[in-house]
């Protein structure tokens, strides 16, 4: 059955569009330039608004979501990477419970699964372009009209494409990393310094103030008279972004970037030639961002279905046990049930007031990280068993093992690092989110994270150029 | 002289490797980790080639006609 779905498949591929591949290596300094391109058109993508949209400030179904998919209302790049992921994530996890039969080894097989990814993205995004249109999410159907709502959907579908191909060319060695994890930190990246220099003023019954944090810490010191009450007002306000979220921000980022350099150095030598030694590294963060992100989607499908389901039936006791729903200013928040153990406390005080959530939380978080890290490793093909084949491929044994017992002590490190830095990195989501910084804690992780590996890229990537000399000149 | 650098050969590396000061050499690419969504898009596949200038031509374009649509709109309705 496997074999015939990747064959289902064939006969859309010559049809899918390929980036091609460079035929050389692309120096480093060109890479900097596609990668800056492709960014380009992403930022611009994610300002222009939709064409035809007559509302979109109903509630959000996608609110918890839009951090990780990298997407912007009401824009072109409203499904952002949604569809891309989405596939990926079904096709990977599809083929590692054997439900698809791929084997990688094959090149037509990688390529007719490639294809396959991209072919369901385009069907994805076609899709959740047609269901969010028509369910009147830009405004009733009957009064945009068949014709702009064709247009709406064109849109949406030539943007995901556009995606795609961004994706891919990136990831074919034009750039550098993946479009994915580009456009998710650029995303949250903008969004923290937009909060903290935003030069917008908001009226909230007190006159108007300055919606960024350091904007605002400055109007106030120098227009107020009582110095210390306007310091006051600039650390610890409420309602808009202060500068203690600032800070916060600040420490989770650099609590991130020391934890990343944590690691176990495995030491191994070689079989073939005596006396070439190594070490293999495996690091705290072993499954890097992964457990979050699917935390992250578990939850936000939870939190779809439950509002979905309450705002249907407000009065079945069984979807109040799921969930109880309230809107605070447009966007619906859980009040209740088991949503609301499932979604962070919003502030320290609130943690301090209802303890019962604070605990739920917490351990909620830890242990779907550390299931999901635990997980995600057989997934992606960095288990014990696929460790061990690849030092045995490069002829490496571990120091004072035999082969055979190497899988054996692979087995015995790599799961508990995975479940040990899959709960570090929930812990840490939650700690940002209780200290209140700047975006959500898992949108800091995811931030962070990324910008870490784009940083090794780029030192390996010098390294290999010769120096600093290859960014500068 | 081929057959000096053959015979040679089959000790040559050895003997470098293990007198180089700095032995230590890490191993494989960093960490073993996986930190992409997917791991896709790596060979080529048979498909409708296209360049990369052609791929930002095609996205500078759909966000041009995009703008001419809202211009377009501006003008129709006001």
């Amino acid at each position: 059955m496997g074999f015939r779905f990747l064959n289902l498949i064939r006969p859309f591929i010559a049809i899918l569009p390929e980036v091609t591949a460079p035929d050389r290596k692309v120096p480093f300094r060109q890479k900097v330039l596609w990668t800056a391109v492709t960014l380009f058109i992403f930022l611009v993508c994610s300002q222009i608004p939709l064409y035809g949209i007559m509302s979109s400030d109903s509630s959000d179904p996608l609110y918890w979501l839009r951090v990780i998919l990298a997407s912007n209302r009401g824009t072109l790049m409203e499904l952002g990477i949604t569809p891309i992921v989405t596939s990926g994530m079904i096709m990977q996890l599809l083929a590692g419970a054997n439900l698809i039969e791929v084997d990688f080894s094959l090149k037509e097989d990688r390529a007719l699964f490639s294809g396959a990814q991209k072919l369901f993205a385009m069907v994805f995004a076609f899709g959740q372009a047609t269901v969010s249109v028509m369910t009147g999410l830009y405004g009733d159907p009957s009064e945009i009209g068949a014709g702009v709502c064709l247009l709406l959907i064109i849109q949406l579908v030539f943007a995901g494409l556009i995606s795609m191909l961004l994706d891919e060319l990136l990831q074919k060695g034009y750039g550098l990393g993946s479009g994915i994890s580009l456009f998710i930190a650029t995303n949250i990246c903008e969004s923290i310094v937009w909060k903290a220099f935003s030069p917008t003023t908001v009226n909230t019954g007190r006159g108007p103030e300055f919606e960024g944090a350091i904007i605002a810490l400055f109007y106030l010191v120098i227009t107020r008279n009582d110095k210390i009450r306007a310091l006051k007002e600039a650390f610890y306000r409420t309602n808009l972004p202060n500068v203690m979220n600032l800070l916060a921000t600040v420490v989770v980022f650099g609590i991130v970037i020391y934890l990343q350099g944590f690691r176990v150095e495995l030491p191994v030598k070689s079989n073939r030639f005596r006396g070439q030694r190594g070490t293999y590294p495996i690091k705290l963060f072993y499954t890097s961002n992964m457990p979050i992100m699917l935390q992250s989607a578990l939850t936000t499908n939870v939190f779809l279905i439950s509002q979905m389901l309450y705002t249907r039936f407000p009065d079945n006791l069984l979807i109040r046990l799921l969930g109880v729903w309230t809107v605070c200013s447009s966007q619906l928040f859980a009040s209740g049930g088991l949503a609301y153990f499932m979604s962070p406390p919003h502030s320290i005080k609130d943690a301090l007031l209802d303890p019962i959530h604070t605990v739920v939380y917490v351990a909620f978080m830890l242990t779907a990280c550390a299931l999901f890290s635990k997980t995600w490793i057989e997934v992606s093909g960095s288990s014990p068993r696929e460790v061990a084949k690849q030092l045995k491929d490069q002829g490496m044994v571990m120091a004072g093992h035999r082969e055979t017992s190497t899988y054996k002590e692979l087995k015995r490190i790599i799961p508990t690092a995975a479940a040990f830095g899959g709960a570090c990195i929930g812990a840490l989501s939650v700690l940002a989110d209780l200290l209140g910084a700047l975006g959500s804690g898992t949108g800091i992780l995811l931030a962070v994270t990324i910008i870490y590996s784009y940083f090794e890229m780029f030192v390996k990537e010098q390294a290999a150029e010769g120096g600093i000399d290859a960014l500068l000149f | 002289m081929a057959d000096a650098v053959q015979s040679g050969n089959p000790k040559g590396p050895v003997r470098r490797r293990t007198t180089s000061p700095g032995g230590n050499k890490t191993v494989s690419r960093s960490g073993g980790s996986s930190s992409t969504m997917m791991k896709l898009y790596t060979d080529d596949a048979p498909g409708l080639k296209v360049d990369p200038v052609v791929v930002v031509v095609l996205a500078l374009a759909f966000i041009g006609s995009v703008f001419i649509l809202h211009i377009y709109g501006k003008f129709t309705r006001g």
